[in-house]
């Protein structure tokens, strides 16, 4: 179960938001060689969704969430080292993949959502459903 | 087993109340009415029906001492009903709302009670005793939706309300000549009728069913996101907790003791939190029965063949039964429970209380035989 505090956190301008998102996308480029999809996921997913109404922002992040994703190959393995933290986030981007409706993309985000389910529960569909404040 | 008592009243019931001495239950079965029922001889019998609302009863609270039912309807009018002799006599309560009244409940004191409204507001109505009759004052500003919950902490004059917009504040309804004044100096340091003295923008999602712990030192309500909160030293600085869990949405909470909330809502199962030594809340357990089906989410068939089709497209060869229908057997509630009452007892500890819901049931609870829970009470 997660609790915590509250966080006010300060909105950057998108500039500094995409410098931030190329440097992630070295980050994973790295680990990913290095044949770590899982460590390569949760960098993607650190720090997301960035705190902007930029679409350009949102969309860079997800490009970078998108290519970690599709790089895991053992679902069922990747959540034995998946902190339960990144689940309701995970849960947000599992969608926008189903919504692109593109073949590869949609059959790997069902594959994780079921795995996601089982892992974290309806109430983190919910909370990906009712948050419209955090949007990715 | 938790649940000692199963009664099927109506197809649906919005909302229930218990009388002073909890010989009676007053509900309302989805439609305009109130039905009150005693239980006679082990068999529940209908005592009376309040008619005068014109459209859904809402809500409906019972005062413990003074014996009043309050009840509210989306036609916008509250009646107190008073009993004398047989018969239930209701006097109507201007509340000048222009939306329907949502939720009410009785002020400790039993001299005020507050009604939330689809207006966005909140009205607080007390009994004037020259004119014979009760008042209403609103508190207007502060509410961008509606107030679906109001809770009064047990010093009679602040409340706390949940919203659809997220939030729950908590005001003072401190009323002239109803109220006594606490400071001994003067009025200065009084809280004014309707000022907010702390609105928690925790959820991004509609709020529901905020409460008090017995004490007043903590605050709990739910999120439509399948969270709960609990929010410590209500004031300036409050110390909120968010606890996300995985079960859907709840819909109304109970405190049983300090450290115990009970939460109830679209799982049709109540659901245990409880806070450790060092005051961190966390979800313990579900109260009632549940078959958890090892292959996916617990659900009905119906569920379950949705997700079967939605996982079928990627199985590619893999049959969709691996998705088992699985219906819970001998849970109490079958639809989401949306009402849960405090049952008194004589004695210090609550150990009872009661639930009903979409499914025309009322259940009644009792902790004394949940050994892992005595801790908490």
């Amino acid at each position: 179960m997660m609790a915590g505090a509250e966080k006010i956190v300060e909105a950057d301008n998108s500039e500094a938001i995409i410098t931030r998102i190329e440097h992630k996308s070295r980050k994973i480029e790295s680990l990913l060689k290095q044949n770590k999809p899982v460590e390569a996921l949760k960098t993607a997913l650190e720090g997301s969704p960035p705190v902007t109404r930029d679409e350009r922002c949102k969309s860079a992040n997800w490009i970078v969430v998108h290519r970690a994703l599709m790089a895991i190959k053992n679902v069922e393995g990747m959540f034995s080292s998946l902190d339960p933290e990144y689940y309701d986030i995970l849960m947000k981007y599992l969608y926008r993949g189903l919504s692109t409706g593109d073949r590869p993309t949609c059959d790997q985000c069902l594959r994780v959502h079921e795995k996601l389910t089982e892992r974290a529960g309806l109430g983190c569909i919910l909370r990906s459903l009712a948050d419209t404040v955090n949007t990715v | 087993m938790a649940a000692v008592a199963v009664h099927q009243f109506a197809p649906c019931i919005t909302c229930h109340a218990w009388s002073p001495d909890q010989s009676m239950v007053a509900f309302c079965p989805n439609n305009n009415e109130v039905h009150i029922y005693k239980l006679l001889q082990d068999k529940w019998e209908k005592v009376h029906v309040l008619q005068k609302h014109d459209q859904l009863v809402s809500g409906i609270d019972w005062s413990g001492t003074s014996n009043r039912i309050v009840s509210v309807s989306h036609d916008r009018n509250s009646y107190v009903w008073n009993q004398e002799g047989p018969e239930w006599v209701p006097t109507l309560v201007i509340l000048r709302l222009n939306r329907a009244a949502l939720c009410v409940q009785w002020s400790p004191k039993e001299n005020k009670f507050a009604v939330g409204s689809g207006a966005k507001n909140v009205c607080i109505c007390y009994y004037e005793g020259e004119n014979n009759w009760w008042v209403s004052k609103v508190i207007r500003k502060k509410h961008n939706s509606s107030v679906t919950g109001v809770a009064w902490h047990p010093n009679n004059i602040l409340l706390a309300t949940t919203s659809t917009d997220g939030k729950c504040r908590v005001f003072s309804t401190f009323i002239k000549g109803v109220d006594a004044r606490e400071s001994k100096t003067g009025s200065s340091s009084d809280p004014k009728f309707g000022e907010q003295i702390v609105q928690l923008d925790l959820s991004s999602s509609w709020a529901f069913g905020v409460k008090w712990s017995p004490s007043g030192n903590t605050l709990a309500y739910v999120g439509h996101n399948s969270m709960i909160y609990f929010v410590d030293d209500v004031g300036p600085s409050p110390l909120a907790q968010n606890v996300a869990f995985r079960y859907l949405p709840l819909r109304d909470v109970l405190f049983v003791s300090e450290k115990m909330v009970i939460g109830v809502g679209y799982d049709c199962n109540p659901m245990v939190f409880a806070a450790d030594k060092s005051g961190l809340w966390s979800f313990i357990r579900f109260l009632g029965e549940r078959k958890e089906s090892s292959s996916g989410p617990k659900s009905g068939s119906q569920f379950s063949e949705a997700f079967g089709k939605f996982y079928g497209q990627s199985r590619q060869g893999l049959s969709s039964d691996t998705v088992e229908p699985s219906k819970i057997q001998g849970a109490a509630h079958d639809n989401c429970i949306n009402c849960i009452e405090l049952l008194k007892q004589k004695g210090s500890k609550t150990k009872r209380f009661s639930t009903s819901g979409m499914d025309g049931k009322v259940v009644i609870w009792d902790l004394e035989n949940q050994q892992d829970l005595k801790e908490y009470l």
